[in-house]
């Protein structure tokens, strides 16, 4: 009789969250089918290139260098080129005004520089604050400097060719550029935007959603007089819990369902390594977030304050998870709080599992399974703490 | 055979910080009782039903519910308090039936039972024909309702309802009443708060509750009896007449006068006593235009009681006995019978 009890408790928790979620469709479905639509959209509207840094060529009169813009046009990628002067006052004027975002000055001299056995220099200045465009300006002087000395190497050996008469058994342009790199990939797909991101995007949402509505709905019964008539009947902290586990892990799962259909099916997902490997990972993603989601409700006085926790896991999540950042550029202790949430694990287990076919390292399962047991132990202490009698 | 106290607190105190919320409060209080807790908004209503309910730990004192202390209640007795707490306890986004059936979960009530006692519940409390409806959609007053429902769809032994007529109309509070009347019938305890003073008449006991203290703890007409110092009949003669020499007449204890042809003479048994005022009436040459039985109503009484007792505490500088009602109950009763267990459950 007391076996049947207990399930009827848990039944009973699964009835009451299932109903309210349905009776609430919009939120739910806007929470699984919004941030689909962000990545649909950034897949459809990223370009798979950036626009390159508008650039001044400096070249002095005396340099030897052409001076017309076309010669500089294609000296880098993605550069765009603005002005070639041989006025620097001219150059350097654009450049603090912003007209362009580089003024690349061409070395003064260059055949008498060499001619000396001196390197001739190539001074790239910024006028930029983003770091990333500051590091590309990088990129851009070593290709310039590269086809620079490309083409001087043809033209000394064009020269040398057309002053002694004969021809070299290897062309000027294998001299000037001997090797040159390709890269293929033996990786079983080749995802796209959409395709590599949207197993992140899956795991990313089932942790929210989960930390979300378990939190709300406990905080809701601990700020009403639900959490009273618990303690009074005979339901024990322990039958809440796993009451409040089965029916946000029933409504997770068939959200996780949900969404892996879109993806596999709308979005060309490849489910590389199998549905029961993708069944397990999902499984525990949702438990660690379901636990997290009961710490985060019994830490917190209000709904705002769970919305305000769960916000702030979510931005932590998207930067510090591999979503966007690869775990591994960042520090040590940094990189100990993205190992503490399940969606850094999530990720790599399902574009390992959906993508390449196989798990690397079972590292981050057992983490995932580490998160759920500790959160949900320690969810159910702070519970029965809180239904024990205030003291007096 | 007395059958055991279902509620015992003795010399119970609760403070929140330099608050004493419940102070020094003692009652016991057997099977099949209804037992208001009647007092204003911060009088420690809520506190002794928390208190009951285990949700706090006495500050000092001891409180036994159903033979156990309630802090630590074994789920067999768990299963036969029913409970409604003054915060809403039902779900907005649930229909009355799907909140009930919820709440007879938690209480291991199992299908079909519970399918059969949720619908029995609601019918009860007027709600059979909006079960289906959703909780959000219900007026204040059916949703307390549904609450009350929840409290009692195990049917349990004892039930503790924290302020279930709160916000309802007169209609419906007779309601409610009635059906607490026939659950109490039926054997059942119960112990409700209202702030409706004049609810008092529907309890077989009424604790009365000012500032954390038990101000009288009786029945309601001996409530009544005790704020006016005993049956009270109003006189009215055809002309003026001093009613002052009717003192002299057996029974009479007092007289007030309330205008020149007016008087009430405050008696030990309104009964045994108004043929002899009248006689003495006539013997002094008064002739009687009406008599009847003066009953003040319950905010008379309350305010009465709580001003003596409040008058009492000043005087002896420690918290008031109970006016003079029941005798406060002592730390340590004769014979482990509280005063209290005098009051037995009414004839049925």
């Amino acid at each position: 009789m007391i076996v049947l009890q207990v399930i009827t408790r848990l039944l009973a928790f699964v009835g009451k969250e299932t109903a309210e979620i349905l009776r609430r469709p919009g939120a739910a479905l806007s929470l699984v089918f919004g941030p689909f639509l962000v990545v649909l959209l950034f897949g459809i509207g990223y370009q798979g290139y950036r626009s390159g840094l508008s650039a001044i060529f400096f070249v002095p009169a005396s340099s030897g260098l052409p001076a017309d813009l076309a010669s500089y046009s294609g000296s880098a990628e993605l550069v765009d080129v603005r002005m070639v002067t041989s006025d620097p006052v001219v150059a350097e004027a654009a450049l603090r005004a912003r007209d362009a975002q580089v003024l690349v000055r061409m070395p003064d001299n260059l055949q008498a520089t060499l001619e000396s056995g001196t390197q001739a220099v190539i001074t790239v200045e910024t006028n930029l604050e983003n770091p990333q465009e500051i590091g590309y300006a990088n990129l851009l002087a070593s290709q310039i400097s590269e086809r620079l000395n490309r083409e001087l190497i043809k033209t000394v050996v064009s020269k040398a060719e057309a002053e002694y008469g004969s021809r070299l058994p290897i062309p000027p342009d294998v001299i000037a550029q001997p090797t040159r790199a390709v890269v293929t990939s033996v990786a079983p797909t080749t995802p796209g935007i959409i395709t590599f991101f949207g197993p992140a995007v899956l795991v990313l949402v089932l942790q929210h959603l989960a930390v979300t509505l378990v939190a709300l709905s406990l905080v809701r019964d601990k700020m009403s007089g639900m959490l009273e008539l618990f303690r009074v009947s005979p339901t024990s902290s322990g039958e809440i819990i796993l009451g409040k586990l089965a029916a946000f892990g029933v409504i997770g799962a068939l959200i996780a369902g949900l969404s892996a259909l879109l993806l596999v099916v709308g979005f060309g997902v490849p489910v590389a390594g199998g549905t029961l490997p993708l069944i397990g990972i999902l499984g525990l993603v949702l438990a660690s977030s379901l636990g997290i989601g009961l710490v985060v409700a019994l830490v917190s006085d209000s709904e705002r304050t769970v919305v305000q926790l769960s916000l702030l896991l979510l931005l932590v999540s998207i930067l510090f998870s591999g979503f966007i950042i690869n775990v591994g550029e960042f520090t040590m202790p940094v990189r100990a709080i993205a190992y503490l949430l399940p969606v850094t694990h999530g990720i790599t287990l399902l574009q390992d599992s959906m993508l390449y076919g196989t798990i690397a390292s079972p590292a981050p399962a057992l983490a995932l399974g580490a998160i759920a047991i500790v959160t949900i132990v320690l969810g159910w202490l702070l519970l029965h703490r809180a239904m024990r009698p205030l003291a007096g | 055979m007395m059958p055991s106290p279902v509620i015992e607190m003795q010399a119970v105190t609760r403070r929140f910080g330099d608050t004493v919320a419940v102070d020094g409060l003692s009652l016991v209080v057997r099977a099949g009782l209804i037992i208001g807790f009647i007092g204003p908004s911060g009088a420690g209503k809520t506190t002794t039903i928390r208190l009951l309910t285990g949700a706090l730990a006495p500050s000092g004192g001891e409180i036994r519910v159903l033979g156990e202390d309630p802090r630590r209640l074994s789920r067999r007795s768990r299963a036969r308090i029913g409970y409604m707490p003054q915060l809403p306890s039902v779900n907005p986004e649930l229909s009355a039936d799907e909140n009930v059936d919820f709440a007879a979960s938690l209480f291991g009530l199992v299908w079909p039972r519970r399918r059969r006692r949720v619908k029995e519940v609601l019918e009860l409390v007027g709600l059979g024909s909006v079960r289906r409806r959703l909780v959000g959609k219900l007026s204040g007053g059916m949703r307390r309702r549904v609450e009350l429902a929840a409290a009692l769809v195990h049917d349990p032994d004892l039930a503790f309802l924290d302020e279930p007529t709160a916000g309802l109309d007169p209609i419906l509070r007779g309601l409610v009443w009635d059906e607490l009347h026939r659950l109490r019938d039926l054997g059942r305890t119960i112990l409700v708060t209202t702030q409706h003073i004049g609810e008092a008449s529907e309890c077989d006991v009424v604790a009365l509750i000012a500032e954390g203290r038990l101000v009288a703890l009786s029945a309601p007409d001996e409530l009544r009896r005790s704020a006016t110092g005993g049956d009270v009949i109003e006189v009215e003669t055809t002309s003026a007449f001093d009613p002052f020499n009717l003192g002299e007449v057996n029974g009479v204890r007092r007289i007030e006068r309330i205008g020149p042809r007016s008087f009430r003479a405050i008696v030990d048994d309104a009964g045994r006593a108004t043929p002899d005022v009248a006689s003495a009436l006539a013997a002094a040459g008064a002739t009687v235009a009406s008599t009847r039985e003066w009953r003040p109503t319950f905010d008379e009484v309350f305010a009465t009681l709580v001003a003596r007792a409040s008058r009492e505490k000043d005087e002896s500088g420690s918290p008031a006995a109970t006016a003079g009602l029941v005798p406060a109950p002592p730390a340590s009763p004769p014979g482990g019978v509280a005063p209290s267990d005098r009051i037995e459950p009414p004839p049925r």
